[in-house]
């Protein structure tokens, strides 16, 4: 039996640097394997929609333009994402991947977290097809 | 639980009942001696096994290691085997040792957490804020093989998304060096600290017997001598190659809880370094059809704080026609209310925290069937009435 036996920690911890991280002023690297943000390369996919069929949060939406010339665009909802990885590993055209980069994705808007991939033109096609019917509906 | 009327009540909880999770107590006391305790649980019913019924096998995966932060790999895990028992398929021997790893980590974290809450409970504050800061060292050793700090998302249907490459290996073996060191003077403390051993030894004691009779489980009831582990018992992933020790201890007090959560933290950090000394060669996956051939299956895995049950049916579908969890935390709640008569009011957050609860794991709804007139069941008009009407 003995009284305060951390004391001994308690004193050497006086002379120790704090616990904490001084972030966001001090940014240690996230680990390599760190699920960030999903990227979308549309190079190789072929339109299968396995990621869009596994995706247990219903982040992602594979948007066909032209089926015959493989142009798809991907509307990534990265508010939805759980960063499970599940689409990583359902592709087999190694299309997707979670950035360990850019992982501070808290936004105060809605607008940050509606993410559009794919070609320029492809997503100004789609932009401008879905603001016509837009304009119909109202 | 009956009570006597004449009795003061004192409700703890629904918010904070001692632990950050909502749960209703309610202690009959004469003056400070607790005479009668009675729980309700439910408040964070979320509907998840109906909810599964909906999503597709993969989906499930990861609603189902939502289930629980703290163990959220062994729920995915204890889904993944009765998924595979059912579609037949045998997972390569370097994915069920990669599980097997990441179920001990994070039985090292979710111990390390239990003890600075227990701690806390107990108003040893130092204890607390030093094991957490400690426990930073697994949790990151977790994120740095899959990438996330609490869902590690590492399994898969058929097996495994990550390997671990001999670099990580030497970063977990440094982790695990220096978690020992702190977990034999965590150990140190518990064991000799005047103050706290007042607050933990002969408090809550269990015998054997009633460890048994009340159908303790996990490490509450190992505390009590009863050596029941499923690890050991019926061995799944590579728990018959990389053999686990039951921990047991005979005090079944309070006391007895925190020395064998220690020493099975020291006995997940001994298989873990085995794991990786004598990982097996091979692949990470295997393939799983999308349908899964109709049928049943249970699986059993030891999470950190006893036995967790899966029952999982298929009707040969992409959807489960049913899944059922049972987690350890429901099981021990009547050790709670029969160990708490006769004790002091002020041991009742010590005693509650004594059995590692965890609240959200336990709630789910069972619907007992009483014939064609039963009052419990609503239609869907009659409930949106009832919405109104209370409104109104």
């Amino acid at each position: 039996m003995s009284v305060g036996p951390m004391i001994s920690d308690l004193l050497r911890s006086l002379f120790k640097q704090p616990a904490t991280e001084l972030y966001p002023f001090v940014k240690t690297p996230a680990p390599t394997r760190l699920r960030g943000k999903l990227t979308w390369d549309p190079t190789s996919c072929t339109g299968c929609q396995l990621c869009v069929k596994d995706c247990p949060a219903n982040a992602i939406e594979l948007i066909v333009i032209d089926k015959a010339n493989k142009r798809f665009i991907m509307n990534y909802h990265a508010d939805h994402c759980i960063y499970c990885a599940q689409c990583v590993v359902s592709c087999r055209f190694n299309c997707l991947r979670l950035s360990n980069e850019d992982w501070e994705l808290a936004a105060a808007q809605k607008q940050p977290f509606e993410v559009y991939y794919g070609k320029e033109e492809d997503v100004a096609l789609f932009m401008e097809q879905a603001a016509k019917t837009g304009a119909k509906q109202a | 639980m009956t009570a006597d009327t004449n009795k003061f009540v004192i409700p703890i909880g629904p918010q904070h009942p001692a632990l950050k999770e909502p749960a209703n107590f309610e202690f009959w006391v004469d003056g400070e001696i607790v005479t009668g305790a009675s729980v309700r649980l439910g408040y964070v019913h979320r509907g998840i096994e109906k909810g599964a019924e909906a999503r597709t096998w993969t989906q499930n995966l990861y609603l189902m290691e939502r289930i629980c932060g703290i163990c959220s790999h062994v729920h995915a895990t204890a889904y993944t085997l009765g998924v595979e028992k059912l579609a037949g398929v045998e997972v390569p021997p370097r994915a069920n040792a990669i599980r097997q790893l990441m179920a001990e980590l994070e039985r090292i974290h979710s111990h390390m957490l239990w003890l600075g809450v227990a701690a806390h409970e107990g108003g040893f504050d130092t204890l607390f804020m030093y094991s957490w800061r400690d426990r930073e060292t697994v949790m990151d050793l977790l994120e740095k093989i899959s990438g996330n700090k609490v869902h590690y998302s590492a399994n898969l249907l058929g097996g495994v998304k990550f390997d671990i490459t001999p670099e990580l290996a030497a970063e977990v073996h440094k982790g695990l060096d220096f978690l020992e060191e702190r977990n034999r003077f965590y150990l140190k403390v518990v064991t000799t600290d005047e103050t706290f051993i007042g607050r933990t030894r002969d408090i809550g004691t269990m015998t054997t017997e009633k460890a048994e009779f009340l159908g303790a489980i996990g490490p509450t009831a190992r505390a009590s001598g009863v050596a029941r582990d499923i690890r050991v018992d019926a061995p799944y992933l590579t728990y018959d190659q990389f053999p686990v020790k039951v921990m047991t201890h005979t005090s079944g007090d309070l006391h007895g809880r925190f020395i064998v959560r220690i020493h099975e933290t020291f006995e997940s950090i001994r298989v873990i370094r085995e794991i990786l000394d004598h990982i097996p060669q091979g692949d990470l996956t295997t393939r799983v059809p999308r349908r899964i051939p109709a049928g049943e299956a249970v699986s059993r895995v030891e999470a950190p704080r006893g036995e967790l049950l899966y029952f999982i049916a298929s009707n040969g579908s992409e959807k489960p026609e049913r899944v059922k969890v049972r987690t350890p935390s429901l099981c021990n709640w009547s050790t709670v209310l029969s160990l708490a008569i006769g004790l002091k009011l002020a041991d009742m957050p010590m005693l509650l925290s004594g059995i590692d609860p965890c609240f959200s794991c336990n709630d789910r709804s069972i619907r007992l069937k009483r014939g064609q007139q039963d009052p419990q069941v609503w239609s869907w008009e009659k409930l949106r009435q009832y919405g109104i009407e209370y409104y109104r």
